[in-house]
C-alpha cells in the first residue's frame, strides 16, 4: 500500500512538474476565463436586464449565473485532455520505461487524474478571484468556494479518467483529438452551463435535463446564486462520487488490459 | 550461473505476424550478449518480452530465476531497459530524471542521492546535471538514460540499441561506459546493435536472429572460424570456361580449402591459411593458363558472417515506414 501510494505520487509529482513548465499555459488558464466572464458576462447582461431574463436566471446577474458554468467548462477541457500525457509518453518511450519498473500498473492512470484534478482545482480558483473582482456574489462564503473548488477537481478527475481510458485504447492522438471534441463542444452546448433551460426550446431543454455536464452545473450554480439548498448539493455530490468511482474503474481497467 | 534462460519462447502479434518463433538460449552471468539481426527479425520484440513489456504466446523464459510472465515484478527489480527510444522527460532536469526513475524503484531519498551522486560522476553529467533535459545533447540524453537505467543496480541492463543515431565519439564513450559498468559491478548485459564491430569488439557471445529464428550463437571468434576460414576473392581475366573449370577444381583440391563459391563474376574461396594459399593459387593458374586479374584476402569480419546467415547486409535494408518515422523521431531528439 505504502508503495502503491509512492508510485501514484511518483507519477502525480511528474505531471504537475510538467504543469509548472508550461508558463503559458497558466498564464493562459488565468486570462481565459477573465476573457470569457468579461466578454460574455457584458454581452448577454443587455439580453437578461429585464424582468423576464431575471426570472430565466432566477433573480440574479447572468455573470453570476454564468460563473459556475465558465468553471465547469475549465475544468472539463482540462480533464478531457489528460490522455494526451498518456500518449505522449508512448510516443517518446517514457511509457515502456515506466512498464518496465516495478511500479503499480493503476498508479500510472491514477496519478495523472490526480494531477488534473489539482490543474483544475488552481483554475478554478483563479476563475472565482476573477470572478469576485468582478463583483460576482458566492451566496454560500468561503464554505461554499471550498466545495465548488472539490467538486471542480472530482469532476476535471473524472474527465481525466475517461480520456485516459480513451488513450489507452486509441494510441494515436489525432483520434484522441477528434474523439474529445466531438464530445466536448456538442456536451457544452446542451447542457445548463452558459444558458438557462428555462429559455431553451422544450427538446433542448430536455435534453440539457439529461446532459451529464447539468448534474454538475446544478449543484455548483446553487451554491454560487441561491445558497445551501442540501437537496441539490447532495445530488451533485453523489451524483459526481459515482462517476468518480466510474471514470476510476475503466480508466485503471482499460490502461491494464491495452498496455500492461 | 545462467541469468536469463529462454526455452522456446515465441510471439505471435494480433494479425498473425510471427515476429518470435520458438527461440531458446541462455546468456551466463556476466557476459554481454549481443542479438544481432535485419530490422523485422525479432530482437526488439524478445527484448520486450525479457522486460515484461509483452507477454509472450507460448514458451517460458526466466530472468534472474524468476519467469517473466508468472513473477513479472521480481523481474522487474532485476533488470535495468534501455531503450532505443532516449527515455528521457525533456521538462525535467538531469538529476530530476534519475531521482523519479529511482523512486520507480521504491528507493530512498538517502540512496537515489547517493547514487545520483555516482552515476552522473560515471556519465560526466555532473556539471549539467541541474539543467532542463530540453538542453541536452543527443549524446547527453543516451547517457543520462543508460543512467537511468542503472539507479536500482539491476542485474541485468538491457540495452536496445544503445548507439543508435549516435557521433562516433559518442559511441565509443558509450561502449566505454559500459564496459566499465561491466567491469565494476558483474553485471550482465543483454543488448542489440546494427553496428557490426562494435558487437564484435565488446560482445563476449551474439546470437543472430532473423525471421524470429536464432540462426547462430556463439562468440564472435566462433563466428568467424565457423566461416570456415580467411576469404581470399579471385577476378580472372576470363578465358574459356573449361579452363577455368579446371583451375577451381585444382585449387579445390589444395589443403585448407573449404569452399569456393561464385558471386558477381568473381570466386571467393574459403580456406584457413589464405596467405600461405596466394601463392600456390598462382601457380596453378599459371599452370592452367589463367591470368588472375585481382586478388584479395582478408579475415572475416562479423559482417561476412551475418551476410551468411541472414543473406543481407546490415548498411542496405528497407525500413517499414514505422521504422522510418521512429527513427526520424530518435535523430530529431538526438540533435
Amino acid at each position: 500500500m505504502k508503495n502503491f501510494l509512492q508510485d501514484v505520487y511518483s507519477i502525480f509529482w511528474r505531471e504537475m512538474k510538467h504543469f509548472i513548465d508550461q508558463k503559458m499555459r497558466i498564464i493562459v488558464s488565468i486570462v481565459q476565463p477573465f476573457i470569457w466572464l468579461s466578454l460574455m458576462g457584458n454581452l448577454m447582461s443587455g439580453f437578461t436586464n429585464n424582468p423576464f431574463g431575471l426570472m430565466a436566471l432566477g433573480g440574479v446577474k447572468y455573470l453570476d449565473f454564468m460563473t459556475p458554468g465558465i468553471i465547469i467548462m475549465t475544468t472539463l477541457f482540462g480533464g478531457i485532455f489528460g490522455g494526451v500525457s498518456i500518449v505522449m509518453d508512448r510516443r517518446f518511450g517514457y511509457l515502456n520505461k515506466m512498464l518496465a519498473s516495478p511500479i503499480s500498473r493503476s498508479a500510472i492512470p491514477l496519478g495523472k487524474m490526480l494531477s488534473s484534478a489539482l490543474t483544475a482545482g488552481i483554475q478554478a480558483l483563479m476563475i472565482i478571484i476573477v470572478a469576485k473582482l468582478m463583483g460576482v456574489n458566492f451566496a454560500t462564503g468561503i464554505l461554499g468556494i471550498i466545495l465548488i473548488l472539490i467538486l471542480a477537481m472530482c469532476f476535471s478527475l473524472a474527465m481525466a479518467g475517461i480520456s485516459l481510458a480513451l488513450a489507452a485504447r486509441l494510441k494515436n492522438m489525432e483520434t484522441l483529438f477528434a474523439i474529445v471534441n466531438f464530445l466536448t463542444m456538442p456536451l457544452m452546448f446542451t447542457s445548463n452551463a452558459m444558458f438557462p433551460t428555462q429559455t431553451m426550446p422544450d427538446w433542448l431543454a430536455t435534453i440539457a435535463r439529461w446532459n451529464p455536464l447539468s448534474y454538475v452545473v446544478t449543484p455548483l450554480r446553487t451554491l454560487v446564486t441561491s445558497g445551501w439548498n442540501w437537496m441539490e448539493i447532495t445530488q451533485g455530490l453523489v451524483y459526481i462520487f459515482l462517476l468518480v468511482l466510474f471514470t476510476l474503474y475503466i480508466a485503471t481497467t482499460q490502461f491494464k488490459k491495452s498496455i500492461a | 550461473m545462467k541469468i536469463i534462460e529462454v526455452n522456446r519462447l515465441s510471439k505471435t502479434y494480433p494479425g498473425g505476424v510471427e515476429a518470435v518463433k520458438g527461440i531458446t538460449f541462455e546468456v551466463e552471468e556476466g557476459e554481454i550478449f549481443g542479438l544481432l539481426g535485419p530490422n523485422g527479425a525479432g530482437k526488439s520484440t524478445t527484448m520486450m518480452m525479457l522486460t515484461t513489456l509483452i507477454k509472450p504466446t507460448s514458451g517460458s523464459a526466466k530472468v534472474c530465476g524468476y519467469d517473466i510472465v508468472s513473477q513479472p515484478n521480481p523481474v522487474r527489480f532485476s533488470i535495468g531497459y534501455v531503450s532505443q527510444d532516449l527515455a528521457v522527460d525533456d521538462t525535467l532536469t538531469g538529476r530530476e530524471n534519475l531521482f523519479l526513475q529511482g523512486r520507480f524503484y521504491h528507493l530512498s531519498k538517502e540512496i537515489i542521492e547517493k547514487r545520483i551522486k555516482e552515476l552522473l560522476e560515471l556519465v560526466h553529467l555532473t556539471e549539467r546535471a541541474d539543467e532542463k533535459v530540453e538542453n541536452y545533447s543527443g549524446g547527453m540524453r543516451k547517457r543520462l538514460d543508460i543512467a537511468m537505467g542503472l539507479i536500482h543496480r539491476p542485474r541485468v541492463l538491457f540495452l536496445d540499441e544503445p548507439t543508435l543515431g549516435l557521433d562516433v565519439q559518442t559511441r565509443q564513450d558509450i561502449w566505454e561506459y559500459i564496459t566499465r559498468i561491466r567491469k565494476e559491478s558483474n553485471m550482465t548485459i543483454f543488448l542489440t546493435t546494427h553496428y557490426m564491430e562494435e558487437a564484435d569488439n565488446i560482445c563476449d557471445r551474439i546470437a543472430i536472429i532473423d525471421h524470429g529464428e536464432i540462426k547462430a550463437i556463439d562468440t564472435p571468434r566462433k563466428l568467424k572460424e565457423n566461416l570456415g576460414g580467411d576469404l581470399i576473392t579471385l577476378s580472372l581475366r576470363q578465358d574459356g570456361i573449361e579452363r577455368t573449370t579446371l583451375f577451381l577444381e585444382n585449387v579445390k583440391l589444395l589443403e585448407y580449402v573449404n569452399d569456393i563459391k561464385k558471386n558477381d563474376g568473381r570466386y571467393t574461396i574459403i580456406a584457413k591459411r589464405g596467405e600461405k594459399l596466394i601463392p600456390l593459387i598462382f601457380n596453378i593458374a599459371q599452370e592452367n593458363g589463367i591470368e588472375i586479374s585481382s586478388i584479395t584476402l582478408k579475415q572475416p569480419t562479423l559482417d561476412d558472417v551475418y551476410i551468411a546467415y541472414t543473406g543481407k547486409e546490415l548498411r542496405d535494408e528497407d525500413g517499414s515506414p514505422e521504422d522510418v518515422r521512429r527513427m526520424n523521431r530518435i535523430l530529431r531528439r538526438s540533435r
